[in-house]
């Protein structure tokens, strides 16, 4: 009895510190997560407005390409003032440009408004007109390649394999690699698809066509895992109870099986979606890192996407593309929320079905 | 036990790989009457169920040698279309498993793949024959449109059951369906299995001896894959002729 009492008191215990661990592990990822969220809230937010004048008193104030424009009632001031305007940081600025915003101030003829070029404008030089228009346009035309791409090659493969595949060693070995694929780290597919795309299809370099194909090849590998487990996870009683009723194997197949599967597999694509949107490192090997100043009119034209202009931003030491970048970086995380409250809703969807 | 044989099985061996799990099993079943298959776990019982409308081609490895005739035709000659084969020899399985989809579609999805109507109407006829037949109908003709899943284990047996008979097969292959239900709900599938006899030839692999002799007219008893002893089913709960039947149905291993 003794002894019985105290194995309970151990076993006690060790609940306890297990459950004490993993209290503890959860709390330091929120502390983490949140660190670093608010951190990019806090520095990128002001990046949704900017400094404007009503005054073309002082010129040097204005940003540099206010003389080329167009009048407007108010005009976007120079990335300086912006900084001094929002933070107080005056490094850049002269004692008497520092007296000139004051003068401004005092005259109401400076204020802070909706950044809506940041939102509408392509990249810059100047920060202060720089914007994420470019960046969007190109993400949504090579994520539209990627999925025209990697979804029906992912899921044909992914049913193939399953379902109609004899299973023998060539097909063992075709998953396996498939599965260490999924593994492969993502620039050597950007070198993949330097090598096949541009040098011996010979495609125009930075195109979203180029980049979407790149990413189409690494999310590949990716949706057939994700498709595969999917079509795993339907009952076999399932495929029974049709088979035992006459349908044909294609039949089972686009019936039952795929309609089952599907939460599954839109999860699985959704999420490898999201994945390329936030790639890089693929996409500076194909060379879509260069400055371009247009948002692209087409598959073939020169294009960027959104986080390798946010890697462009975050290499400039200018306060206002650090703004920049801050900003960006929450509009791609809106982004992947997004897809991923998408990819939640389906299944969610196909749950209430059921 | 004179009567014309629906089905008649000759020198059936079966091998999953190098594992042979049955040994030339021979049996006539006799239309328009209800055949038990009994005996231990693992005795091959399920396995030869299954070779009677081939699902065990979709198993890996799985060979057959012998002869399956219906209606003196072999079913596993190189001319039959399994999927016209499965619309005459319909099964029901062990665990109930309708598709999560609602109770009229169940019904009408072997009719619907086998285009069996013309008109919708004549669909709708079908599938209220069809829950009427499986004595279901009345407990859910307000809710034809329901999930499937919500009806509970043995109204779900019964909607299978129903399943089956909407494509209007000749034979039913039952696999244990009342080892998942409770003992009211196998009373309403037995009583069920009953009258369905008199439109349907059915064959039951059953755990449950007195379930096997409450409901079948013919009952075979098999063990480690050799079919031990077959007779009508009075006669071989009374005065089984091999040991091992008289073994097994008196409780003493199994």
């Amino acid at each position: 009895m003794m002894a019985s009492l105290s194995s309970l008191r151990k076993r006690r215990l060790k609940e306890r510190c297990f459950r004490w661990a993993g209290l503890l592990s959860v709390l330091l990822a929120l502390l983490f997560l949140g660190g670093i969220l608010g951190n990019i809230i806090y520095k990128g937010v002001p990046a949704f407005f900017r400094t404007e004048i009503s005054s073309k008193l002082y010129p040097n104030l204005l940003n540099s390409h206010a003389r080329y424009t167009a009048d407007s009632l108010w005009i976007v001031a120079s990335d300086d003032v912006d900084m001094y305007y929002k933070k107080g940081y005056a490094d850049r600025l002269s004692p008497p440009q520092i007296q000139e915003i004051k003068t401004l101030k005092e005259g109401g003829q400076i204020r802070l408004a909706f950044n809506g070029g940041f939102f509408s404008h392509s990249d810059s030089r100047e920060p202060e007109l720089a914007g994420i228009w470019g960046g969007l346009v190109g993400s949504c035309l090579t994520l539209l390649i990627t999925f025209m791409t990697a979804f029906p090659l992912g899921v044909g493969t992914a049913l193939y394999l399953e379902e109609f595949a004899p299973k023998n060693q060539l097909t063992h070995w075709i998953e396996a690699n498939i599965n260490n694929l999924a593994a492969v780290p993502s620039i050597l597919f950007g070198l993949l698809g330097l090598v096949l795309f541009i040098h011996f299809l010979g495609l125009p370099r930075p195109s979203a066509l180029v980049g979407g194909l790149t990413l189409g090849l690494m999310s590949l590998p990716v949706i057939v895992v994700a498709t595969r487990s999917a079509l795993l996870s339907v009952p076999q009683t399932l495929k029974e109870a049709a088979l035992g009723l006459g349908a044909t194997p294609l039949q089972v197949l686009f019936h039952h099986v795929v309609p089952t599967a599907l939460p599954g597999i839109m999860t699985g694509v959704i999420l490898s979606l999201a994945r390329a949107l936030g790639e890089t490192a693929p996409l500076l090997i194909i060379g879509m890192v260069a400055f371009i100043a247009t948002p692209p009119a087409h598959f073939l034209s020169p294009a960027t996407v959104l986080p390798v202009q946010i890697f462009n931003w975050s290499r400039s030491s200018e306060m206002g593309f650090i703004e920049n970048t801050s900003g960006a970086i929450l509009v791609l995380l809106l982004l992947l929320a997004l897809l991923n409250g998408v990819a939640v809703l389906i299944r969610r969807r196909f749950e209430a079905l059921k | 036990m004179n009567m014309t044989s629906k089905i008649d099985i000759k020198h059936l061996n079966l091998f999953y790989g190098d594992k042979q799990a049955l040994f030339n099993v021979s049996l006539k079943i006799p239309a328009f009457q209800t055949t038990a298959l009994i005996g231990p776990s693992g005795c091959g019982k399920s396995s030869f169920l299954r070779c009677l409308n081939r699902m065990n081609d979709i198993v890996p490895h799985a060979r057959m040698e012998g002869k399956v005739l219906l209606d003196r035709e072999d079913i596993y000659a190189p001319s039959v279309d399994v999927v016209e084969l499965r619309t005459r020899v319909g099964m029901v399985f062990q665990k109930p498993n309708p598709f999560p989809r609602s109770i009229y579609e169940n019904v009408a999805y072997g009719p619907r793949i086998h285009a069996l109507f013309k008109r919708k109407s004549e669909l709708d006829e079908i599938v209220e024959v069809s829950l009427k037949r499986a004595a279901l109908w009345e407990e859910i003709k307000d809710r034809l449109h329901q999930p499937a899943t919500r009806l509970s284990g043995g109204q779900q047996q019964r909607l299978c059951i129903a399943r089956a008979i909407a494509v209007n097969p000749e034979v039913i292959l039952m696999d244990e369906p009342c080892s998942a239900l409770d003992p009211i709900a196998t009373a309403k599938v037995e009583e069920l299995i009953d009258e369905l006899r008199e439109k349907f030839t059915l064959i039951i692999v059953t755990h449950n001896l007195q379930q096997a002799a409450r409901v079948s007219q013919q009952t075979a008893f098999f063990h480690s894959g050799y079919l031990v002893e077959t007779g009508e089913t009075g006669a071989l709960f009374t005065m089984p002729q091999d040991e091992k039947t008289q073994g097994y149905i008196t409780g003493r291993y199994g």
